[in-house]
């Protein structure tokens, strides 16, 4: 698979990347990546998968573009009020790489439409904001060996993991029941400064590149805490779990990452 | 041998071609480039270097051998 002229200038400043090649630049093309939530976390990752050459991004999300969503989702313009996230976003994506197809899915991920909506994915990449649909996102990706990169931000705090599932721990062997109710805030309830959310959204957009190219060490066993009060940064190391209803009956995953 | 012609290709675009042509090589296998005086003949060879090829010139004709 050759690159064209214009792909070869367009991505030139990551082919030039010594731990980059020609074979990584075509597995991006052939990708599928979906991108569950297009808010303040799935702004900067679908921004990146698309800008870095990812064949075709999907993008899911049953939201309308509010005012007091533009402070942290930058895909998202003023013009947009209103209108559904996913189009608003699409529509700047295929302007940024016309070479990428960007799929809609102006839907409410749920139980019904979970396995149908990641099925033929080469990578998940969640940036829900409720719990609910974390574990609907992991327990899908599990069932059909999706590789998923999980990310949260509340507040000041953000939080990263990378999953290949039968392979390493998935999402519900590394937080066994969400937290009691309450005890948490959604993203909806909670305080969050754009910037923050853009910097937990950059690295899943990283983990995901390096995981579809090949490259580099993903966070697989290890969970990335970022407190961005302080700069300080933490990895928890998490392991699979015997008996996990969503990955202990997986088989080893057949691509080596 | 492979040979690719690199004059009037600008850095990095020049050291991309170059590196996408070596990808398509067995080690052991040579690609000769032509390139620009100045920074392209300064830069191209380092960077090939640094991939851990050998490099020799001669005049601005730069000879790769894949490692
Ligand atoms: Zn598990």
């Amino acid at each position: 698979m050759t690159l064209s002229d214009l792909e070869l200038e367009r991505y030139s400043r990551q082919l030039v990347l010594p731990e980059w090649s020609g074979a990584a630049q075509a597995r991006l093309r052939t990708a599928n990546a979906l991108v569950v939530g297009v808010g303040a976390l799935g702004s900067p990752v679908a921004t990146y998968l698309a800008a870095a050459g990812v064949g075709t991004v999907g993008l899911v999300d049953s939201g309308t573009v509010e005012l007091s969503n533009l402070h942290r989702q930058p895909l998202h313009f003023t013009p947009d009020l209103d209108k559904p996230k996913t189009a608003t976003a699409a529509l700047k994506l295929r302007v940024l790489n016309p070479e990428v197809q960007v799929e809609e899915y102006n839907a409410h991920l749920s139980e019904e439409n979970a396995d149908a909506v990641v099925a033929g994915a080469s990578i998940v990449v969640d940036c829900s904001d409720s719990f609910e649909t974390r574990y609907l996102v992991n327990d899908a990706c599990c069932a059909q060996g999706v590789p998923l990169v999980s990310g949260a931000v509340l507040g000041f705090g953000g939080q990263v993991m990378t999953i290949v599932p039968g392979r390493s721990a998935c999402y519900r062997c590394a937080f066994e029941t969400p937290p009691p109710r309450g005890s948490v805030p959604s993203c909806r309830d909670a305080g969050v400064l754009g910037a923050m959310a853009g910097v937990v959204g950059s690295v899943q957009a990283l983990e995901a590149l390096k995981l579809l190219a090949g490259v580099g060490r993903p966070l697989l066993d290890r969970i990335l805490h970022i407190d961005g009060l302080t700069m300080e940064q933490t990895l928890v190391a998490t392991e699979r779990r015997d008996g996990c209803p969503a990955c202990a009956r997986v088989p080893a995953a057949p691509q080596s990452v | 041998m492979t040979a690719l012609d690199l004059t009037g290709v600008p850095c990095p675009m020049n050291w991309v071609r170059a590196r996408l042509a070596l990808e398509e090589l067995a080690a052991g296998e040579r690609l000769d480039v032509l390139l620009d005086h100045g920074e392209p003949l300064r830069s191209v060879p380092e960077s090939a270097r640094e991939d851990g090829h050998e490099v020799t010139l001669d005049g601005n004709r730069v000879t790769i051998v894949k490692r």
